[in-house]
């Protein structure tokens, strides 16, 4: 019962951080904006519903694109979930995504492989190349002592620039009017749930399942625990027994396959051919969403779908209003603080314990009190 | 075309060019040693340098006077640290989730700031006059010496104050009570609490310092290096900073040596990237492979180091 009580003031305290982000958000836009209230209805409800002149009406084309939209950043931020339950502060998956991306389309384009197997191919590659880096932030920390945070953050200027530099020398198509590489052949293509335009995968459903199996993974094997435990005690893990180094770079490992895989399964449903230009900003998208999801997979899906709702909000509010979207790195930041926030409304929580601890003394001394008067 | 390359790195124009690019760097770099020193990791100094270098030609703009617009830059820079910090030590916040916080402000809170105070998007090209830059100075002496006037000489008045800092900075924290608190916090924060020493107001002082000397390294960028704010523009030198203090072993000559290199290499950069034939993608890789094969050299002799400890403490033994 205590525990119920603390899980509901948990949301609660979720809740309240992210009403005051959105009263952070609110301020700057009745400072900026001449028409703010047009600015905040499209902001809060502009994703999902349309404003017509009979009324409100539910948009079902918004919701398609929304969780379509969840597709990469739910595969970073499970990587970022198990990286950081590690206490790995590896920030590379930011490059992992791009580079996963762009391995992923140029499977898709020189292989000449069967249609069911195809992009499955194209997504494994890419998954294993991003494996494969993450070994360096990983290796460099557990032999030498070097911080992988460093390290991570070097990397993604590293991948960007060696991923412009092939797609620009070696693999660019000529005959398009900007830099893209060739078409991505049909058969690598992740075709739609619902042919409708939305962009809304197979690759949904794949994340889905990676939710559950990175959640088994994490709370049901043996590897999981060690992973956790290092993040709680490193010291304590070490002691017991545990293979510290082996796990941390496997943590890291994890995550740089779940980011490539986001990035490849990304390019291959949504794009005709590769073209990002810079770094696509998912991996940053996977951190605010593993600190909403405190880290825990199953959480991941319903961060990521509330961070990609707010996304939309301020693109139409963009759109619509005088308020420019990068509103959202404004929100996003204010939301990140408040909920990484071990101490806010702490005192709450104290009050809560406290109460719980002395119904259970008191329901202790009476059961104790029943026990005494039932043996005489 | 190696000669060429030769020719146009072996000219006082070039090494004039690598103070120049350092001094940012610098400045970021000293804010993270002030930090580290007090046991704080200040990833946030990339956020800092693009939200003080954006108020900074804000404030110029505004009053018209480079100097104001500087100490604007210095001052958004503590406040942002401070928030850092109350954030940080007060509610509990992973001081490097903090960091990440303010880094996403720096990235597209910026974009917005700028829309928000001047109706403009990306740059800040049109705001820019004399007045708003950050001037040049010429040594008188030393400027009428061949080529080493020319290296030392004309360079921005702040591009002198972050080599001084490196000075100033070692005295505070060598020479002054505040600056062993500082070291005293970061060593062992239980021992120094024990001992009547506030930690939570030494963090604060030290994360305040290191605000604003990235505040003063974002103005560097906005209103003298690229002459105006643009989005693009800190692109990862906070980060660099963070690796030139590892490098640096956390003291302020180490870290003003591999700031340095770190110079040294942007510098290479631009001239190379000059040259025909030559990927201007993997040329601009090079500052960041050198941050992380400087990381890997420091970090490898770092443990050597400790496992000859080790090894001399099983003799004895």
């Amino acid at each position: 019962m205590s525990n119920r009580r603390l899980l509901v003031f948990n949301i609660l305290r979720g809740v309240a951080a992210i009403m005051l982000a959105l009263a952070v958000a609110a301020v700057f836009i009745f400072l900026t904006s001449k028409e703010p209230l047009t600015a905040m209805k499209y902001l809060l409800l502009g994703p999902l519903v349309s404003f017509k002149a009979t009324g409100l009406v539910f948009n079902s084309t918004g919701l398609f694109t929304i969780l379509a939209a969840m597709i990469p950043t739910i595969f970073t931020g499970l990587a970022v979930c198990v990286m950081f339950s590690a206490n790995q502060f590896n920030l590379a998956g930011e490059g992992v995504v791009m580079l996963g991306g762009f391995v992923g389309a140029l499977c898709g384009i020189y292989l000449k492989i069967n249609s069911p197997l195809h992009p499955v191919v194209c997504v494994l590659v890419a998954a294993a190349v991003g494996g494969v880096i993450m070994l360096i932030p990983a290796l460099l920390k557990v032999k030498l002592g070097a911080s992988e945070m460093v390290t991570s953050l070097m990397l993604n200027y590293i991948i960007m620039f060696v991923v412009l530099h092939f797609l620009n020398y070696n693999f660019a198509d000529r005959t398009k009017g900007s830099t893209q590489t060739y078409p991505i052949l049909d058969t690598a293509r992740i075709p739609e749930i619902i042919a409708n335009g939305t962009k809304l995968t197979w690759g949904f459903v794949i994340a889905i399942i990676f939710v559950v199996l990175v959640a088994l993974f994490m709370y049901r094997t043996k590897w999981g625990y060690a992973i956790r435990m290092i993040g709680i005690n490193q010291s304590f893990a070490k002691y017991s027994g545990m293979q510290v180094g082996a796990m941390i770079v496997l943590s890291q490992v994890i995550g740089g396959v779940l980011s490539g895989m986001g990035g490849s399964i990304e390019v291959l449903g949504r794009f005709n051919s590769f073209l990002w230009k810079e770094l696509p900003g998912y991996g940053w998208a996977g951190i605010t969403i593993a600190i909403l999801a405190k880290n825990n997979p199953i959480f991941v899906p319903f961060a990521a779908f509330f961070i990609a709702y707010l996304n939309k909000g301020c693109q139409q509010m963009a759109t619509y209003s005088d308020v420019p979207s990068e509103m959202i790195d404004i929100i996003q930041a204010a939301i990140f603080l408040f909920f990484a926030a071990e101490q806010f409304l702490a005192k709450y929580r104290q009050k809560i314990v406290v109460k719980n601890t002395q119904m259970d003394l008191a329901n202790q001394a009476k059961a104790a009190a029943n026990a005494e008067g039932g043996s005489h | 075309m190696f000669e060429q390359f030769l020719s146009t790195i072996l000219k006082a124009e070039f090494l004039f060019s690598v103070i120049r690019i350092t001094a940012p760097i610098l400045f970021a770099a000293l804010g993270a040693v002030v930090a580290e020193k007090a046991g704080v990791v200040n990833i946030g100094l990339e956020g800092i340098m693009m939200i003080s270098a954006l108020f900074g030609v804000l404030f110029s703009y505004w009053t018209q006077s480079w100097l104001i617009g500087v100490l604007g830059a210095l001052v958004i820079g503590v406040l942002l640290s401070l928030m850092m910090g109350f954030f940080a030590f007060k509610l509990k916040t992973d001081i490097i989730l903090a960091g990440i916080a303010v880094n996403m402000l720096g990235a597209g809170g910026t974009i917005f700031l700028l829309y928000m105070f001047t109706g403009m998007r990306g740059n800040t090209g049109a705001l820019v006059t004399p007045n708003t830059l950050i001037p040049v100075v010429n040594i008188p002496l030393i400027k009428d010496i061949p080529i080493l006037g020319e290296v030392l000489s004309g360079h921005s008045v702040l591009t002198y104050v972050a080599f001084l800092f490196v000075w100033l900075l070692w005295a505070v924290l060598y020479k002054t009570s505040i600056g062993l608190d500082i070291r005293a916090v970061g060593e062992n924060p239980d021992a120094a609490g024990s001992v009547g020493i506030s930690v939570e107001r030494i963090k604060y002082i030290a994360i305040a310092i290191s605000g604003a000397l990235a505040g003063l390294g974002g103005a560097f960028m906005s209103m003298y290096y690229s002459q105006g704010w643009n989005s693009g523009m800190v692109a990862g030198r906070g980060f660099i900073a963070l690796a030139a203090q590892a490098m640096g072993r956390g003291e302020p000559l180490g870290t003003m040596l591999s700031s340095l290199l770190f110079g040294l290499a942007q510098a290479l950069r631009t001239k190379v990237s000059g040259l025909q034939g030559v990927s201007s993608y993997l040329v601009s890789v090079i500052p960041y492979v050198v941050t992380v094969i400087g990381l890997v050299i420091y970090a490898a002799s770092t443990m050597q180091k400790v496992k000859k400890h080790h090894t001399k403490a099983q003799k004895g033994a």
